[in-house]
């Protein structure tokens, strides 16, 4: 900085939009595909193709979590903004509610996840209590016990050996099960439409003052913890799930490291992206970079930190039901796999970030957001697919018997996957970015954030 | 009658806020000194860039401190425990796959020699501690930790000359110019 400083003058009263031709393009033929792909995806999970179905069932979590990751860590920083009461981020701000505003639509890919069709491949335990459904148990005990069926389901489950999860019950049971998915949709949407509603509404208001401010930061507190509930159950229920027997006590939080890091990598993308094309260029920064950068750093150590932690404890606690998770993990091709996600995930990005001056360079950092991405996408596929091959051995085992750690070509479905989820996030995404104002121009403390000097 | 000789340490000026300090110093940059400084009682954001100062040298130092930590935890733990006399703790190998038993202690001495690399990195770049300072015999100078704004320009720069300087400083906006002489 220091060689021009942006007073009000250089503020557009009117605010900057997106009017890119390549961005509307772009969003028309993701959408496009988008909707293709959505089909076709459909049709191989609840079609009649029931080796398809179970295939891609796996695929489908894993694509649907590692988007919901990036939605939800929108949120989060959005929060994280508001009830810190930061100035420096006020220009990058709307790029955060931006890319939380996407969390909405995520509902048109995850509601298969609430299918029975669907179900039935992914959650062992969800086929085990229809079973006991089936022969007139209840759908779930707790002072509302057996009020449903003849016989109560904890018992039925006790009878038929299934101490885990007679255990488990007040936790795993359909019911429960569907009001949190419910949920987890409602909850995270009203919070981010909400607190998007109030900042966009500041950018055509003749008399902006700070009520706004201070409203989205009384309104960001408690909200943090609807925030921090929905990806920590979504995890347990979603991913953790796929093996019932197994729980990890920092699974939410792993979760979240990834997701916060890798929300941090797509609002950076996004900045440079736009600067690129002509947007902000009044309002961020190197500066703002340098400190986005400082946040993927910590966010490398964070993750690296937690994820440790995790492997540390069950590897030296030895505990079966446990370590199930990284056996499978420390299998044949995957551990290598695990090994490698170590030194790509961690120590290269460590390394790289910790020069400043990359943080500075816009591109170069992008370049560095791109790759901890894919790093993410990596660290994503490491924690849903391993587990499709031991599934499907258990509930098809005349047709996978055979096989070990992984079923031959099931990743085309994982790559189809991915891309239709991913098509959809980026139109919704683009979408959203073109709906508002690129940067809250009227906000008292633009000026301050487009000063900004760390 | 004093007989002490006197050796000139340059000019003392005082500045009337920081942006005027700030302001000043980006001048003092221009005129191409480079043995200077300027001392206020807070931090200020971006004098560094102001007084054209270079990064520090001290994250390299810093780096390599940490990297030695790493190495001698690693070295620590791998031959007393893989090497000498292999410990086996619940089954786990003993080779080079018990590394992530020895991860805690590796952090632990990365952060530790980091830690003692900042401080004593940072004391010799600073050529501290010592004992005074030649600035001290000027008796305005102990308002630089209270309420005023000081830049020092040195005698030893090449650039530094009575005249000139002193009235580049006057130029730029210092006040209660003063030229700092030390004992010898």
């Amino acid at each position: 900085m220091a060689s021009h400083i942006v007073t009000s003058a250089d503020i557009p009263a009117q605010g900057e939009r997106l009017n890119s031709p390549l961005a509307s393009k772009v969003k028309l033929i993701s959408g496009a595909t988008s909707l293709l792909l959505w089909l076709v995806s459909m049709f191989l999970l609840l079609g009649p193709n029931d080796t398809w179905a179970a295939n891609y069932a796996y695929s489908w979590v894993f694509a649907v979590f590692f988007f919901f990751t990036l939605a939800v860590g929108g949120c989060f920083w959005t929060l994280l903004h508001n009830v810190s009461n930061s100035g420096w981020g006020t220009s990058v701000r709307r790029v955060m509610e931006n890319l939380g505003s996407v969390y909405p639509f995520l509902f048109l890919f995850a509601f298969p996840l609430a299918l029975p069709p669907v179900q039935k491949w992914l959650y062992e335990w969800m086929n085990i209590h229809r079973e006991g459904l089936h022969d007139g148990a209840g759908l779930f005990d707790g002072f509302l016990g057996g009020f449903y069926g003849s016989t109560s389901l904890k018992e039925w489950l006790e009878a038929h050996h299934h101490g885990l999860l007679a255990n488990k019950l007040w936790y795993m049971n359909l019911v429960a099960w569907y009001v949190r998915f419910a949920f987890y949709f409602v909850g995270l949407t009203l919070v981010i439409r909400g607190l998007r509603k109030l900042s966009v509404g500041q950018d055509s208001d003749p008399n902006p003052g700070t009520s706004r401010l201070f409203r989205a930061r009384f309104h960001s507190t408690y909200t943090l913890i609807i925030f921090a509930i929905t990806i920590t159950f979504a995890g347990f229920d979603w991913l953790m799930a796929l093996d019932f027997s197994w729980f990890s006590t920092m699974w939410g939080v792993y979760l979240f490291a990834g997701a916060a890091l890798n929300s941090m990598a797509v609002i950076i993308i996004t900045c440079a992206l736009l600067q690129r094309g002509g947007n902000l260029k009044r309002v961020v920064t190197p500066e703002h970079y340098h400190i986005m950068g400082k946040l993927l750093f910590a966010f490398t150590v964070f993750w690296a930190y937690i994820a440790f932690s995790q492997f540390f404890l069950i590897w030296y606690a030895n505990v079966t039901e446990e370590t199930k998770y990284f056996l499978i993990r420390n299998t044949g091709g995957w551990n290598t796999a695990m090994m490698l996600l170590v030194l790509f995930h961690f120590v290269v990005p460590f390394v790289v970030l910790l020069q400043a001056w990359l943080k500075k360079k816009p591109m170069a950092l992008t370049v560095l957001a791109v790759y901890t991405l894919v790093m993410h996408v990596f660290d994503h596929y490491l924690i849903s697919i391993p587990e499709r091959s031991i599934s499907l051995m258990n509930l098809m085992p005349e047709k996978y018997a055979h096989v070990q750690t992984t079923i031959p070509n099931a990743f085309w479905g994982d790559i189809l996957a991915f891309l239709t989820v991913g098509t959809g996030f980026l139109f919704f995404y683009l979408r959203a970015l073109g709906q508002n104002n690129l940067y809250p121009n009227r906000d008292p403390r633009l000026l301050e954030s487009a000063n900004v000097s760390n | 009658m004093s007989t002490t000789r006197k050796r000139v340490y340059g000019y003392l000026a005082e500045f009337k806020s920081a942006s005027a300090l700030y302001k000043a110093a980006e001048k003092v940059r221009d005129a191409g000194f480079s043995k200077w400084d300027c001392h206020s009682p807070y931090p200020i954001h971006g004098l560094d860039s102001a007084m054209g100062l270079k990064r520090s040298i001290l994250p390299w130092l810093v780096f390599f401190g940490g990297s030695t930590g790493t190495l001698t935890a690693f070295s620590l733990a791998y031959g007393t425990q893989v090497l000498l006399y292999p410990t086996v703790v619940q089954a786990k190998p003993v080779n080079i796959f018990t590394v992530p038993a020895f991860f805690p202690v590796m952090f632990e001495l990365t952060i530790l020699f980091s830690g003692f690399t900042v401080l004593f990195g940072l004391l010799a770049l600073m050529k501290l501690p010592r004992f005074n300072h030649p600035l001290f015999a000027s008796k305005q100078f102990h308002r630089a930790t209270d309420d005023a704004f000081f830049i020092a320009i040195e005698a030893r720069d090449p650039k530094f000359s009575p005249e000139a300087t002193k009235a580049l400083l006057e130029n730029i906006g210092g006040t209660n110019i003063e030229l700092v002489e030390e004992e010898d």
